[in-house]
Order: structure tokens, then sequence, then C-alpha cells
């Protein structure tokens, strides 16, 4: 299968005069075509910072990139503004969260999908209005003739995101980026997005690398799920057994976190404390300072990715004798002991 | 001026209702962009009844501009509402009755916005000792009160109380908001989307936080949400709104193990399966929300509705009752309404 992303020791920098923001710390990761790479992670995780390395879209002078990063073949760390701006569109396109902000108000929706394609692809006019109709009918916005001379306001928030949809997948890119495109839509339409994205990215056979912070959401579109913690991925592996059984303690911590149905009045595990200061980050495991089963080995250096199987793996110390793994997975109900949410944040 | 400030005691006894909503209207009426196109006119909140029993936790839930929001913002008489009124405690919320001041002092509310919803110049300890002091507390007690609820939300007063806003997480924010609805010992806390704004593992927190509060401070919890398994969580009764109107209310359990009303049934569909070997594949709703503009004639819901039928364009269904103090508003409940599947009347 083709591969798509190539990602080696990815570090991602943020440098001003007064700090430097360790964003994101040696990720590693591949993503091949008809693939659904799925990060999970909280705010201020790295994952945004992980998705827009991807297309170059870090601001250019404050932001340090190194390790090796290839998209489609291309390396994307020397790549020069004008190779990027053809590797973006044709190879790699992006959906946003908030399609309000991420589409031009002042545009219509149809001016906006055939400047981009004539821009990448050189289409006439003609061709590209076509090409408009049939984008905004692929992604199933009704009556889409009537849309494409509909602006961005004019829209409801899921035919925006439809319509942010049709433009990023325009040029008809091999990868596509979503950062957490469903975040800001009520649950209903939340879950038609998804299964158009799923259907789309089937039909299509596109990569896809999809951003969020919802583990149901993950559940729902992803093939493979990694669990992003202050820059480093701290679990990662296929879907089923990273939603059945998490390794990392942060992952299963998040797992016990999310509510879901059957839990009424017994009480939610939470994760005590707040995440790390990526511009301090400790030497260790950087969920040390939160983990109820520190160990000193822990703050010496960050653990080494290990796991049951070749494909399921964590930075754990824990899931060491990897054969022991699974047991760890296996008793992970509760450790977090009750009334820890109280200790403070 | 008194030491204490205590929570005043109980009026109409346990099986008088709390709070009492009573056909609350809210039309906003948006002058036309042109002088030539006639003026529009927004229902956001249109015929909502309901009582809110003594300790008990109401979940209201409903798709953005269902008017969840603007309930809550009129109960608590931060706009006046075009018709209806509110009943707190046997009282009439008014100048003919309970004041506003009076009011307000049993009623607190907690915004979605944690950091908006905190003065900026003020300190953490000013923010929640400001309601004691416009209600007379001395200005030592209503320090000392603040720093008892720094602790009680689970923040450490030496370490906070003295911060500002900006200088903390936005969990920590949302625990500040939280001490100072307390501060002045209300009796209902309404809780307009509380966690939506927090990540996961801070949610947690912040949810078992509120459980804890509420038996600690003997409240009862108005709980807005469009988080369903939030709300089932957090909820003894449930209050499903669409368009303005109330299309469900009933216990939780009820209403989760067998809905009444299509649209419950379609948002309970909704939420992801957390389980990656057993997938949605269908949407069980298309569409977004209508605007609440021009609603749908008959009942509002029919455009998106699955068992539709000629004569939900045209009836306009009524809240009817189910066992277990459950009711919906949908023809297919209510008794020889005419629609197909709608039960036949008693004999």
């Amino acid at each position: 299968m083709e591969q798509l992303v190539h990602a080696r020791d990815l570090h991602v920098r943020f440098v001003t005069r007064d700090r430097t923001v360790h964003a994101v710390n040696g990720v590693d990761f591949d993503v091949a075509a008809g693939e659904v790479l799925c990060i999970l992670g909280e705010s201020g995780s790295g994952k945004s910072v992980t998705l827009r390395a991807l297309m170059g879209l870090n601001p250019p002078r404050r932001t340090v990139v190194t390790g090796t990063l290839q998209v489609a073949g291309n390396n994307l760390l020397t790549a020069s503004e004008r190779q990027l701006e053809k590797i973006r569109g044709r190879m790699v396109s992006m959906i946003f969260q908030e399609p309000m902000t991420a589409l031009d108000p002042v545009f219509t929706i149809g001016r906006q999908i055939t400047e981009t394609v004539m821009r990448h692809e050189g289409l006439s006019h003609a061709d590209a209005a076509r090409r408009a109709l049939d984008l905004l009918e692929l992604v199933q916005i009704p009556s889409a003739r009537q849309r494409l001379l509909a602006f961005p306001h004019e829209l409801s928030g899921g035919l925006r995101q439809r319509a942010m949809i049709a433009i990023a997948l325009s040029c008809r890119p091999k990868l596509l980026l979503a950062d957490e495109p469903t975040t800001a839509l009520d649950a209903t339409v939340q879950i038609q997005i998804l299964l158009l994205l799923r259907q789309l990215q089937q039909e299509l056979g596109m990569g896809v690398v999809f951003v969020t912070h919802d583990l149901g959401v993950a559940g729902e579109v992803s093939d493979r799920i990694a669990v992003m913690y202050a820059g480093r991925f701290v679990e990662e592996g296929p879907v089923t057994p990273v939603m059945r059984s998490p390794l990392h303690p942060y992952a299963k911590g998040l797992l016990g976190a999310t509510v879901h149905a059957g839990l009424r009045g017994t009480r939610l595990t939470a994760i005590r404390g707040a995440p790390p200061d990526l511009e301090y980050l400790p030497p260790g495991c950087a969920f040390a300072p939160r983990c109820d089963l520190v160990e000193p080995a822990c703050l010496i250096a960050v653990p080494a990715l290990r796991g049951p199987t070749p494909d399921h793996r964590a930075r754990c110390i824990l899931v060491a004798g990897t054969t022991a793994g699974m047991e760890i997975a296996d008793t992970n109900a509760c450790h977090l002991e009750p009334g820890a949410a109280r200790q403070g944040i | 001026m008194s030491g204490q400030l205590p929570q005043l005691p109980d009026q109409g006894g346990p099986a008088q209702p709390l709070l009492s909503v009573r056909g609350m209207v809210k039309h906003f009426t948006r002058r036309a962009a042109l002088p030539w196109r006639p003026a529009t006119t927004v229902r956001a909140v249109d015929g909502v009844s309901f009582d809110l029993c003594k300790g008990e936790t109401l979940g209201i839930v409903g798709e953005s501009g269902c008017g969840k929001s603007t309930t809550s913002r009129l109960i608590m008489a931060l706009m006046t509402p075009t018709a209806g009124e509110v009943i707190f405690d046997g009282q009439h919320v008014g100048p003919s009755g309970l004041p506003l001041k009076e009011y307000r002092r049993q009623v607190q509310m907690v915004f979605q916005d944690s950091y908006a919803s905190l003065n900026p110049r003020l300190t953490v300890e000013e923010s929640i000792a400001f309601a004691p002091r416009v209600h007379g507390l001395a200005r030592n007690s209503s320090v000392a009160r603040a720093r008892e609820l720094l602790d009680a939300v689970g923040l450490a007063p030496a370490q906070f109380a003295r911060r500002y806003p900006h200088e903390l997480s936005g969990g920590q924010r949302q625990r500040i908001n939280i001490a100072r609805a307390l501060a002045l010992r209300p009796k209902l806390v309404i809780l307009d989307e509380p966690v939506s704004a927090l990540d996961k593992s801070v949610e947690a927190q912040v949810l078992n936080l509120l459980v804890d509060l509420k038996c600690a401070f003997d409240l009862s919890y108005l709980f807005i949400s469009h988080d369903l398994n939030v709300v089932q969580y957090m909820s003894d009764r449930l209050l499903v709104m669409y368009l303005g109107q109330v299309v469900e209310i009933g216990p939780v359990d009820a209403i989760y193990d067998a809905a009444a009303h299509p649209y419950t049934a379609a948002l309970l569909d909704s939420r992801p399966s957390m389980d990656p070997e057993q997938r949605r594949t269908e949407p069980p709703l298309t569409g977004d929300p209508p605007n609440p503009v021009n609603p749908p004639p008959g009942c509002r819901f029919h455009p998106r509705c699955t068992f539709a039928e000629p004569v939900c364009s045209v009836r306009v269904p009524v809240l009817a009752p189910l066992p277990h103090g459950h009711a919906a508003s949908c023809l297919m409940v209510e008794p020889a309404s005419g629609h197909s599947r709608a039960p036949r009347v008693a004999a």
C-alpha cells in the first residue's frame, strides 16, 4: 500500500525571545493510503500542531521543526514555500474545526471552490463551476445548485462544514487532515458529518489524519488511534484494542473519565491534576506527576514504546515485561482513588 | 449587619416544587435589514412549563438554538419574558411577590464560559465575596466565607485566593464560578453547560465536585447541556427541548430506556457508540435543526421525523402523560390523535 506520511522523531518547537515551547517531542508515525489515523489528546497536547506540521501551516518564523517528515514522498522540512503550494491542495488538504472562521465571509461557497480548483489545476471557469457542483453533491448538500451562490453566513453549521469538506476535496487530495471537524456541531449533525467523512474516505481511498479530543468520535471513524500527551504518542494501536484495553495509565484514565452510559450513581475516575507546562517538560514520563502508579524509575527517562503486540504499544514502564502487558490492561478498573478530584488541579 | 447569611428556611414543605415555570414565552423581534422587508420574530422559547422538585437535578437537553439557554436566563430573570411566570417555592417572583434580590439570593447560576463570567479586575477571593457583601455581610466575614468556599471546591485558599482569573486554568476558573454561585447559600443552582468548555479529564473532576457539593450544600440543580451522556450521569429527571418547546419530560432512566418522542430517540442514537466493532451506519436524523424564525406548522419536528404522517403537519401535539411521570408531546403518544400509531381511546 502506498505510504502517504512518514514521520520519524518529529519535533516542533515554538521559539520566541522569552521562551521556547516544546509542542511536539519526538513523534513517529506512518499513514498509508486508505487508512484513518486518529490523534486523540486534550488541549495543549500537541495534536493540532502535529497536524499543521503535515501541511507546513505552523507560523514559519517562530517554528523549529526537526526530524523526518515526508508527505507523499516530499520532504516537508526542506520544501520551499513554492513547493509547499504544490503539495497543499493536490496532495494534502485540511478541514478545520470552525467553518465560520475558516471560510471567507465575502465570497460565495461556489466561488471559493472554483477559485481553489482553477488555482491548483488550471481548469477553465466553466469546468471549475461544474466541478464545484459535483463536489457539493458529493458532500450531500441538498439543492446544491442554489447553495453554490450562498455566502457562508447563509448556511447552517452542518452545511458549512460540508462546504468546507467540499473545498478540501476539490483537488482530489491523497491525504486529508481533519482538525476536530465536528467539535462545534450538535450531536445529531456530528454523526452525519462523521459518517460522511468515513464514506468519502472509503470511496476516494484517501489517507486521513483525524484529530479529536473525544474518544467516542475516535471510535466511530478511526482504524488506528494514537493517544497524545505533552507532545508524545503515549499509546498507539488499532482502534479496538486501544478502546477496549488501553495500556497507558493516561489512556485508561481518559477512558474512565469519559462519561458514557451506565455510570450513573458511580464516581467518575477523574485524572487528578492538569497537563504539564510545555515550556518546562520533566525529563522522565510527562504523565508521572498525575499518575497513581508512579515509581522512581518513571522520573529518570522517557519510557520507550513497548507492548504486547508490535501493533499496540505504549510509553509506560509498567507495560515493560511485554508479556505482562495484557494483564495490566485487564485490571484497569479503577486504580484512581475516589475523591481524587478534590485534590485540586 | 449580620455575621452569617445562612440558607433561608424551606417554605412550602418537601412536596411543593422548588421552582415552577408556567407558560414561559420569549420572542425576539428583529428589525428588518432593509426597510421594505417585514420584521421577523425569533420564537426562542414558545410556551415552556415545568416543575423542579426540591433536591432533584433536572437536566435540559436539545440542539443549539432550541431555547435551553434562553430558558435559563428567563428563570434567572436576566431577560424579561414575553409571557409566563416563575414561581419559587410557592411565591410568585416579581414585584408583587418575591422581590428579585431575595429571589436571586436563593437561585444562582454558573455559565459555560468560565473566563467571560468572571470580572478580570477582581481577585478570586473578591469575586466570591462580592455577592455576600451586597447582601449585607461584613467584609471580614465575607472574605472568610470565600476562603471556606475555595476549600470546598478543592482549591487551596492560601495558594489561590489572591490570584486573578487569567492566572487560572479553565477547570480552576469553573471551580471559582461554582464557589461564587454558592456564596449566598442558594437553594437552586442553574448550571448552563458548565463542563462543555473543559477537557475530558477535567470534566470528570468538575462533575464529581458538583455531585459532592449538591449533598454538602443541600442544593437542587437545573443542569443544561448538549452532551447526553453527561446529562444522564447528572440528572434525576430530563427535559428535552426542540425549537422552543418541551417535547418530552420524565425520569432519566425511563427516557433513556424507552424514549417516547422520536426526536429524543434520534438524539440518543446520535451518541457515538464507544464500540469500534459496532459503529453507526445510518445517521438517525438528517438535516440541521430548523430556524426558530418560522417554525413548521403542526408538530415542529415533523419535517425531520421518520414517522411523520399528514396529520402531523396540521395538528399541534400536546404533552400527553405516560406512566411514571413521563410525558411526551407527540401524536403517536396522544390518544386518538389521528396518527396511525396513536393509542386507541380507552373504552
